[in-house]
């Protein structure tokens, strides 16, 4: 935006700071002070493509690049008249079908392509659907409706909080100034230790405090924008593919030793067997090597293949 | 665990026909690959016969035992044991005469060091060689590779020393014979015995090592026999119990026969035999081996070469392009 100068003018953002650049409908920008001075009657001609163009449709051009204010205001003409929601379409296609003819219709007229025809069409179409656009036009679109419904809910919803954060807040005072007064009376009146009175109180405050933090603030079960908590996990992934077929049973492994049976493990601690091997050493234990289990591993090596029969290679 | 090892599956044979046939096949093959000039008659005066092969061998694995007790430092049972396995299993798909047992017997030590985790560098192993040092390194290294592919690359081997140290923790157990540790010496014997025959390739090491056990016990005048029919068979071991003491039958036969001295003459006139027909391909004293090994350096030299050749005409085109591309000083 900072380079820009209008185009009659000559005059940039950096002359001018306060420099405005305004629009209208053909799509050719112009700055304020220009416009203030060719459409001192109310109405003129576009300096640049010589469209008549009124005073009052100027307005401040938003976008960097020009045609695309143009294609914004070509779009607001057409959709006035083609305002068909989705409801009034019996498939999905159809309504598509006509989503891409407005956007053809916006194509063609903001890049000047076919103009004169494609104006015939939208008067053709007009002329075709004028009682549907006339009640369309009294709709006002049921969304927009819901969505302002919603932001006054809103703004409703934020006063009464407001005015309960005031309420709860005068009345602590209040509670405050009630039990400092109540102490005091206690202290004029009692006959009892006034260190005992002022303890008590004391306790009372802080039970009324911790009593008070118990009270849980409301929980919320929706955004401010009114969508529930836990609606989007409708819309989560899709369900993982599951497999048929037969289930994995695990079967445990059995070692084929081809000898006479092995004694478990727990035979070899419990029946002695471990009394006529050497005891591990500490470096030993630490890396887990106990002795049991190089007492099992000389057993079954010298139980696995006993049973060994001479048999055919190959 | 044995019953699911590669020893199981390709290096179990039936029995020692099946060895003896195989041992022939790979002489009757390297005979009809380089003996084709010489006509049938004469052809076993020239080539070693089969039979002659093997006693080759057996001195060979003597040698072996030597060679791996003098070892310095002093080696585990264990690498002795699978040194033997590589050994043994090379020579039945191979002749003495393609591959001299000298030179194959070192290479399975040392590859038998390597796979028992018996740290050793190849300056350290060659040391305990007398001879020629280098030489021995070169033999070695050359020759590790086609062993390793000889094995099928089965490196790993069960050997029936830990077999006899569980069969004592359980004999020590189950069973009420009086200081078991007086087995030790005798089982140790049989089982240095066993290595001189075929019983490795013929029956499982935890058999070996029963047959070694009751053996040693024998000798003492003890009687295991109870603790293997009931205490270690048991009731569902019953219908293999037959054809275990068949098994121990036989190892204890063979092992007994086993005979550590052999014929001095009988071996020097082998020796010079092997020495005639050997195959000058893989014979690192003779003119063909030296040309091979020098054309396999050349190749790698003129591989060498191009390689950095290569690399040097990239360095330069390098070197080029920095110069273009560095600002001219005028």
């Amino acid at each position: 935006m900072e380079d820009f100068t209008c185009p009659r003018c000559k005059t940039s953002k950096f002359q001018n700071p306060s420099l405005k650049m305004m629009v209208n409908v053909c799509g050719h920008g112009l700055c304020e002070s220009c416009v203030d001075l060719l459409f001192l009657k109310g109405s003129g001609s576009c300096p640049e493509c010589r469209i008549p163009l009124r005073r009052n449709n100027f307005r401040v051009q938003l976008f960097e690049d020009p045609s695309v204010e143009k294609e914004v205001d070509i779009r607001k003409r057409v959709l006035r008249d083609y305002n068909k929601k989705e409801d009034d379409f019996n498939s999905l296609a159809e309504y598509n079908d006509y989503l891409e003819e407005v956007e053809t219709i916006v194509y063609n007229l903001s890049n000047n392509i076919d103009i004169v025809n494609t104006n015939k069409r939208i008067e053709q179409y007009k002329r075709d659907n004028r009682d549907q656009i006339m009640k369309s036009k009294g709709k006002l679109g049921r969304e927009e409706y819901e969505l302002e419904e919603l932001l006054e809910f809103e703004k409703q919803q934020q006063e009464l909080r407001k005015q309960e954060i005031l309420i709860q807040e005068s009345e602590s005072k209040k509670k405050k100034i009630r039990e400092k007064e109540a102490l005091i009376d206690e202290l004029m009146f009692s006959s009892d230790n006034a260190k005992n009175i002022v303890e008590t109180f004391v306790q009372q405050v802080k039970e009324a405090k911790e009593e008070e933090a118990k009270v849980v603030p409301t929980k919320k079960t929706q955004f401010s924008s009114g969508i529930q908590f836990g609606r989007q996990s409708q819309t989560s992934f899709l369900p993982v593919p599951v497999e048929d077929g037969p289930l994995y049973s695990y079967k445990p492994l059995t070692v084929q030793t081809d000898g006479p049976k092995l004694p478990t493990d727990e035979d070899v601690l419990t029946r002695g067997y471990t009394n006529h091997v050497r005891t591990e050493n500490e470096q030993e234990r630490a890396g887990g090597f106990k002795s049991n289990i190089a007492c099992m591993r000389a057993l079954q090596d010298a139980f696995s293949g006993l049973y060994h029969t001479r048999k055919t290679v190959h | 665990m044995f019953s699911t090892s590669t020893q199981s599956k390709s290096w179990m044979f039936n029995n020692e026909d099946d060895l003896n046939k195989l041992r022939e096949s790979a002489n009757l093959k390297h005979i009809q690959t380089y003996g084709r000039h010489i006509n049938e008659a004469a052809r076993y005066d020239y080539f070693l016969t089969a039979e002659e092969e093997k006693i080759m061998v057996k001195r060979y694995e003597i040698r072996l035992r030597d060679f791996c007790k003098r070892f310095q430092p002093p080696m585990t049972r264990c690498v002795i044991g699978t040194a033997f396995h590589y050994f043994k299993r090379f020579y039945i798909h191979n002749s003495v005469m393609n591959h001299h047992p000298k030179e194959i017997m070192v290479t399975c030590i040392y590859l038998a060091c390597k796979v028992e985790e018996f740290n050793v560098s190849i300056q350290q192993f060659v040391g305990n060689l007398k001879g020629d040092r280098e030489k021995a390194t070169d033999i070695i290294l050359n020759n590790e590779l086609l062993l390793m592919e000889q094995l099928n690359f089965h490196l790993s081997i069960h050997n029936p020393f830990r077999p006899v140290e569980g069969l004592l923790i359980d004999i020590k157990t189950r069973c009420t014979l009086n200081d078991p540790e007086r087995l030790r010496p005798g089982t140790e014997h049989f089982l240095e015995r066993a290595f001189l025959t075929d019983v490795v390739l013929l029956y499982s090491p935890s058999q070996v090592a029963l047959a070694a056990v009751l053996h040693a016990a024998s000798k003492l005048q003890e009687n295991l026999d109870s603790y293997v029919t009931d205490t270690l068979f048991g009731v569902e071991g019953r219908g293999k119990l037959e054809e275990l003491i068949e098994a121990v039958r036989a190892i204890r036969s063979m092992v007994k026969m086993v005979d550590a001295t052999p014929d001095r003459n009988q071996q020097k006139l082998l020796d010079k035999k092997l020495e005639k027909c050997r195959n000058p391909e893989n014979n690192p004293d003779s003119e063909i081996y030296k040309k091979r090994m020098q054309a396999l350096l050349d190749e790698d030299d003129d591989l060498y070469h191009t390689i950095s050749s290569t690399s040097d005409s990239l360095n330069t085109s390098a070197l080029n392009m920095s110069v273009c591309a560095s600002p001219e000083v005028t």
